[in-house]
């Protein structure tokens, strides 16, 4: 009943808006009452998303898609969150967050009809291409043709609380560029005043804040339940998230810069096509199944063609009113060898050659393998040596890009920041000289401490300290830049100065953790809801009073008959020692201790990011 | 210094920076990028020993072997052709016999594979054989299910 209900309105709102697409050039609509329509819609479509989810609440297994993900005791959380935990669900929840968008820009204020009108005939128009997709291809409400009262369960490796949040909010930043792209491409043909860049800033930094906690959630995941350590991989699927949260960043940071100038406004506008058709293209490659991930998505050759089509029909819509379609009203561009114009067109240079180095990356062994039939694979190694080094005259740019000026080459205070710099390098030189000398970790260290200290001077000898909020509002560009210097520091330590452990332990083994002494107490299994747990208990730092309790193991969870390792982590400020619980052959136990030296720095520097983009979406 | 030569001064620098990106991609892409096989395409008079590559299969049945609660012995195999594998460290918990895995790592030689890395695959839509049978014996079974 409940997928009746889903896929009927499913198509009533895709219908609601190819009625719309056609209103341009057939019915003429006021405003208000289109705006009805587009929010009638937007309702329609996140009905049918709920009725959806309520077949997985209620365990519905005569639809179809419930059977094949869900299990009648899983907890209620993974019952939601298996709503999106599959390709047929995800891509709905893709177009329900869509239509939000367009719920929500239908709202905007003083901006002009006739633009905000096309902006959501566009959207509109990729409601429909993206509906489409979903009922001919991936449709979620399909009827299971057997009778069964059990279903196949959701992947329990999905099971986690980090993993059910980590969709949603990754696909409001891919989704939310699609607002984006219509408004630039509806600016272009509208060729209005500049209205329409700041009613594109606010968008664009509301999606790529949205990113940026999507991509960590997604990597805190990996983190602690993949077991391998780390917190990137450099896997296909991560890069894919990459390329639009740097494209973003570039866009973002034009459109704060812009001051009518011709040269950016286009720019712009290239920009925010290109975030959009990136997302597009992630999609694409994830879901066709060309590449070959560790994450490894279910593949469908017919899903991928017509993403592909759908990657087409936008990339070469989007970027034909581009070239066809010229910006008014503009400002020639001052550039001089070191102001804030220069600065930024460096910066965008820079992360389009990130982007691009990237995505060559990505899509570089399906290039090989279609011209030499030779199968390779890029790894870490690849994006490391070539992405980090393109980076890092951006980040040293980034310092004191704040502080520049739009008309001179001059800059305030420049003997303090020239001291501050030398002090600074000789004291991570003394530095890194105690501690194992090592290239990499020395110019990461400088690099982020550098930001945080440059930002600091800037915001003090430039502005009268007052706690207040518009000062925070003020000082804002400075304290995303601190936050992204804390992430390097987390980002550098926790990769270079990672030191790995292995023991072989009976239970009641001591054995030494830097300088503490651990005791592997004993292993126990118990009996949960959904799954069997198996844990060593590992008490660490012994000698002391208030030694920590660390758990790690494994979950096997019988329904799927899968297990998953569940990484035991002490979080302490300026480390985390990560056990991971290995083999056991003969009571012995292999365990292997990972001490990641400020991993919490970068999550810590994300979170400033997160801060700072939320408080820009506040400010004009 | 003149409006003209800072803007040539800018556009050398830029030419510079995305020279040395290219250098840096095309030098990369030589050095660090391993080949990908499966067991049969290996040529035994053809293995550079320690050269870093990637090898997919299944695990052979019955060719598990564990040697120490870190060390592990396995075959891998395309049904062609099979290599033996060592590997120390954890397992991915997916890792089972007659799975599908992909290995990184290098000969030792002529006939022993050390692995680095090994990664068994995520798959939502993965089906344990035992339910398999199941569906298999009740004639729920649907081609769909891999």
């Amino acid at each position: 009943m409940s997928s009746l209900v889903g896929f009927l309105s499913l198509v009533f709102a895709i219908g609601i808006n190819f009625y719309l697409f056609l209103s341009r050039y057939i019915f003429k609509f006021q405003k208000q009452k289109f705006n009805l329509f587009i929010r009638f819609s937007s309702l329609l479509t996140l009905l049918s998303f709920f009725s959806l989810m309520y077949a997985y609440v209620v365990s519905d297994f005569s639809n179809y898609n419930v059977f094949q993900n869900s299990h009648s005791n899983k907890p209620l959380i993974y019952k939601i969150s298996g709503t999106w935990g599959n390709h047929e669900g995800s891509m709905l929840l893709w177009l329900c967050i869509l239509s939000i968008f367009s719920f929500f820009f239908s709202f905007t204020k003083n901006i002009e009809d006739n633009f905000q009108k096309l902006t959501l005939i566009i959207q509109a128009f990729l409601h429909i291409l993206f509906g489409l997709f979903i009922v001919f291809t991936s449709n979620p409400f399909l009827v299971n043709s057997i009778l069964v009262n059990e279903g196949l369960g959701l992947n329990p490796i999905l099971q986690d609380p980090g993993l059910a949040v980590h969709p949603p909010i990754l696909y409001a930043g891919y989704v939310g560029y699609s607002i984006v792209f219509s408004i630039a491409i509806a600016g272009l043909f509208q060729n209005t005043d500049d209205e329409w860049l700041y009613v594109a800033k606010k968008w664009s930094l509301i999606s790529w804040t949205f990113l940026t906690g999507g991509i960590a959630l997604g990597s805190y995941w990996a983190y602690y339940e993949l077991g391998w350590g780390g917190w990137w991989f450099w896997d296909p699927v991560e890069n894919i998230s990459l390329m639009p949260w740097i494209a973003g960043l570039a866009l973002v940071h034009s459109l704060m810069m812009v001051r009518g100038e011709q040269a950016i406004k286009k720019w712009i506008v290239f920009l925010s096509i290109l975030c959009f058709s990136l997302s597009v293209f992630g999609t694409f490659l994830v879901r066709s199944g060309i590449l070959t991930s560790v994450h490894s998505f279910a593949a469908d050759a017919s899903r991928g063609i017509f993403i592909l089509l759908i990657f087409f029909i936008v990339t070469g819509f989007g970027f034909l009113v581009f070239l066809l379609k010229e910006p008014k009203k503009s400002n020639a561009l001052n550039l001089l060898f070191i102001n804030k114009v220069s600065a930024l067109v460096i910066n965008n240079i820079l992360m389009i050659i990130a982007t691009l180095t990237i995505l060559l990356g990505t899509i570089y062994p399906i290039i090989i393998e279609v011209l030499y039939n030779k199968r390779i694979s890029v790894g870490g190694p690849y994006f490391n040596s070539t992405v980090i080094p393109i980076m890092i005259p951006g980040f040293l740019l980034m310092s004191i890009a704040p502080i520049l000026s739009w008309q001179t080459n001059k800059i305030n205070n420049s003997k303090k920041y020239v001291l501050a710099f030398i002090i600074l390098s000789v004291l991570v030189l003394i530095q890194s000289y105690f501690l194992d000398f090592n290239t990499w970790g020395f110019v990461g260290l400088l690099l982020g401490f550098w930001i945080i200290l440059a930002s600091i001077i800037a915001i003090f000898s430039s502005y009268k300290i007052k706690i207040n909020i518009k000062f925070f509002k003020i000082i804002n560009p400075h304290v995303a830049h601190i936050g992204v210097g804390i992430a390097i520091i987390g980002i550098t330590c926790s990769s270079v100065f990672q030191n790995e452990l292995d023991f072989n332990l009976n239970e009641g083994d001591k054995f030494n953790v830097n300088g503490k002494t651990v005791l592997f107490e004993k292993i126990e299994t118990t009996n949960e809801i959904n799954f069997q747990s198996l844990r060593g208990k590992f008490l660490f730092d012994i000698e002391k009073n208030q030694s920590k309790e660390i758990e790690a193991g494994k979950n096997y969870y019988p329904v799927s008959k899968m297990i998953t390792s569940e990484a035991g982590i002490l979080h302490q400020w300026n480390k985390d020692i990560y056990f991971i619980l290995g083999d056991q052959k003969n009571n012995e136990w292999f365990v292997k201790v990972l001490i990641n030296p400020f991993v919490s720095f970068i999550w810590l520097g994300v979170i400033i990011m997160i801060y700072s983009g939320l408080i820009a979406v506040t400010r004009r | 210094m003149s409006l003209r030569f800072q803007r040539l001064l800018f556009i050398l620098l830029t030419l510079v920076i995305i020279l040395s990106a290219v250098l840096l991609i095309l030098y990369n892409t030589r050095e660090n990028v391993s080949y990908f096989y499966t067991p049969s395409e290996i040529d035994k008079s053809d293995i550079i020993i320690n050269k870093i590559i990637r090898i997919g299969g299944f695990v052979e049945n019955n060719s598990f072997n564990k040697i120490s609660s870190s060390s592990f012995k396995f075959k891998i195999t395309d049904e062609k052709a099979s290599i033996l594998v060592t590997f120390k460290g954890i397992l991915p918990d997916l890792f089972r016999e007659g799975q599908g895995a992909v290995i990184e790592g290098a000969f030792v030689d002529k006939n022993i594979f050390n692995a680095t890395n090994v990664f068994a695959k995520h798959d939502e839509n993965y089906m344990p054989a035992s339910i398999k049978e199941d569906l298999k014996d009740t004639g729920y079974w649907n081609k769909k299910y891999k």
